[in-house]
């Protein structure tokens, strides 16, 4: 099985990777929206929504701001919804799995991301005399090769990330010990750990932004709690 | 002493519908050979070629190539705002200004089309159609919904602005920063914060909730839990990111869960 | 509060500074010193333009940031000294104390040689930074507040990880 969604998924990872800085940065490569098609490929793109949901409040921490070096959430978020909605019945552990393997990746694909800009940067010198020149065949093709490559590089690490930690994360299902309901729990409360402290960093210095989120939070738990 | 400033634009002339598409299509993919020598330098002279081809002479003449490779030298902004630049430039390449004044106007203009940019969307528009999305996860709605109301909300907001920036700059060439003053800039990102700070108050408890499914009666120590582990992270900020807090916590919780 | 930070970054006022470092560090104000843009209107137009309206800008030449330098360090908002290359910064930790400085971004251009992702240098800038560092100020390089900082001489041997 997990062969015969390897392509797909490569190529679904190629494609959101690829959005992530490249091309066209519509953030499709968001987790909420890269995990649930990657669940959506394996066949369950409700259970791909579920762990994109909680992969998307982590991701509320690291926006990518100017040249800094950040996780690469699109091939990350494919690996990881890929494995959780293999497992449709939800079994205790493979949210935590499933999660772990998209950090994993996540952190992998950032120094991927790094090693492509350098590897741009070689493919510019080497057609240093030419965008000297002005030649516009040079501009061109510098700017599709770097597309192109960016497209392999995400394609490359899903497969490799997929075709690694998928068998390991279901060898791991099978001699999961922790209580399902508790699993479950700890990876929500770290994802919205993170997330909270997130909002806070983004928006505490904003007049009034406290305020707002106290009624938020007042009006969001009335409605937990209401249902 | 101060400097003389660009001068007064006359009225701009106009784009074929032709060009105009391409610029903005070209725009999508302005980072696509994004390196930490030029950064996104090659991707403004990418944007802009389709507009230098009016220049007098064509793509053959040397006010073409000279303007081409003006154009893809470093550069650094916010990719959506770049759009600014791109119009700007194009604009002031076809209107014969001088290069020197071009290459000082271009220097200036990176810096805060950068700044705005990242305190306009990648601190308030995208982590705001996020939350709202998660929010709207939280209440319920269906996988088709979540996903489409958040491409739809935060590519509303990502199109136009590639779109305005390229008006804008086309029309006001190297007299853009005036437009960098337009309200939405300047206060748009505020106000987002505190719609944000309101999204955050109400998606993290619902999208815990969804989330958690059967463990929903352990829900009132999550939640203990959740503004302990925030608290942590705002205090370990600047040490330790939460993604990789989080990678470490689970890896920990995988290892006693298989190995105990 | 104080100076917090002491920034060298050829791109001034961006993201990395308004955001990466103003919005978690609550800054107030920055002081962009550079004798170039303290006589350029029109410059200083478009850098305003790239602050919150809660965040103040001061433009000062090398002069008037060092004799104003006391003002800034006992304002009570927490503030940013930005200059655009070494040299600036250097001339300023010549004539007032200057613990620590941070180099955050220095692109390529011609003659300079890249040391770690943000930071390319040319030899007389290396013999800046060292001769900042013998002056007894802490150098070291950091892009982002979530990134390590990394030491002078790490910098200089391109060593980021």
């Amino acid at each position: 099985m997990i062969v015969l969604d390897l392509i797909p998924l490569a190529l679904l990872g190629g494609l959101l990777g690829l959005d992530v800085v490249s091309f066209p940065q519509a953030m499709i490569s968001r987790p909420l929206v890269a995990a649930t098609l990657a669940g959506a490929l394996i066949g369950n793109a409700a259970s791909g929504l579920l762990v994109g949901a909680a992969l998307e409040l982590i991701a509320l921490e690291t926006l990518p701001f100017g040249a800094s070096r950040y996780p690469e959430w699109g091939s990350a978020s494919v690996v990881g919804g890929a494995i959780f909605a293999s497992h449709p019945d939800h079994p205790p552990g493979s949210m935590v799995l499933a999660m772990l393997a998209a950090l994993a990746t996540t952190w992998i694909g950032g120094w991927t991301m790094v090693k492509l800009r350098r590897r741009n940067a070689v493919w510019a010198a080497a057609r240093r005399p030419a965008l000297d020149a002005g030649a516009r065949g040079a501009v061109v093709s510098l700017q599709l090769l770097g597309m192109t490559a960016d497209f392999a590089r995400g394609a490359v690490l899903t497969a490799i990330a997929y075709l690694v930690l998928a068998p390991i994360a279901n060898a791991c299902v099978h001699l999961w010990t922790i209580d399902a309901r508790v699993s479950r729990a700890i990876v929500v409360a770290i994802a919205a750990s993170v997330a909270g402290g997130a909002a806070w960093k983004l928006f505490h210095s904003t007049p009034g932004a406290r305020w707002f989120f106290v009624g938020g939070l007042a009006g969001g738990l009335f409605l937990l709690f209401a249902r | 002493m101060t400097t003389a400033g660009p001068t007064a634009p006359t009225s701009a002339p106009v784009l074929p519908v032709r060009t105009r598409l391409a610029m903005m299509l070209r725009l999508l993919a302005i980072q696509g050979a994004w390196n930490y020598e030029t950064m996104l330098g090659n991707g403004i002279g990418f944007c802009m070629e389709p507009a230098l081809r009016l220049l007098p002479g064509g793509v053959h003449a040397p006010a073409f190539k000279q303007a081409l490779a003006r154009e893809s030298r470093y550069f650094n902004a916010h990719p959506y705002l770049a759009s600014v630049a791109v119009g700007a430039l194009a604009r002031a390449e076809l209107d014969g200004e001088a290069p020197e004044r071009i290459e000082r106007f271009r220097t200036a203009l990176c810096g805060p089309l950068g700044s705005v940019g990242d305190r306009l969307v990648w601190a308030g528009w995208l982590p705001f159609c996020s939350l709202a999305s998660l929010a709207v996860f939280g209440s319920g709605a269906s996988t088709a919904a979540v996903v489409v109301f958040f491409l739809v909300l935060y590519n509303a907001g990502h199109l136009g602005l590639r779109f305005w920036g390229l008006q804008t700059g086309w029309s006001h060439g190297l007299r853009v920063a005036s437009a960098l003053g337009n309200p939405v800039l300047r206060q748009g990102p505020q106000e987002i914060g505190r719609l944000a700070a309101l999204a955050t108050g109400i998606a993290i408890p619902l999208a815990l909730g969804r989330i958690i499914g059967p463990g929903r009666a352990l829900l009132g120590g999550v939640l203990i839990a959740v503004a302990l582990g925030a608290f942590l992270i705002v205090r370990l900020q600047s040490r330790v990111e939460g993604w990789r807090l989080s990678l470490v916590v689970l890896a920990a919780v995988v290892l006693y869960s298989v190995i105990r | 509060m104080t100076l917090l930070l002491y920034r060298i970054d050829d791109r001034l006022i961006h993201g990395q500074v308004v955001v990466g470092w103003g919005q978690p560090l609550d800054v107030g104000f920055i002081v962009l010193v550079d004798d170039s843009v303290a006589t350029s209107d029109w410059e200083q137009e478009l850098y305003r333009m790239g602050v919150p309206p809660n965040m103040e800008v001061y433009f000062n030449t090398v002069e008037d940031a060092v004799r104003e330098l006391p003002k800034y360090r006992s304002d009570p908002r927490k503030g940013i000294l930005l200059t655009g290359n070494i040299e600036t910064m250097r001339r300023i930790a010549e004539q007032a104390h200057v613990d620590a400085v941070n180099v955050g971004g220095l692109h390529a251009r011609p003659g300079r040689v890249q040391r770690v992702r943000y930071v390319f240098l040319t030899p007389q800038e290396e013999q800046e930074l060292r001769a900042l560092a013998a002056g007894g100020v802490r150098v070291t390089s950091q892009d982002v507040p979530g990134a390590r900082p990394i030491p002078l001489e790490s910098l200089l041997a391109g060593v980021e990880e």
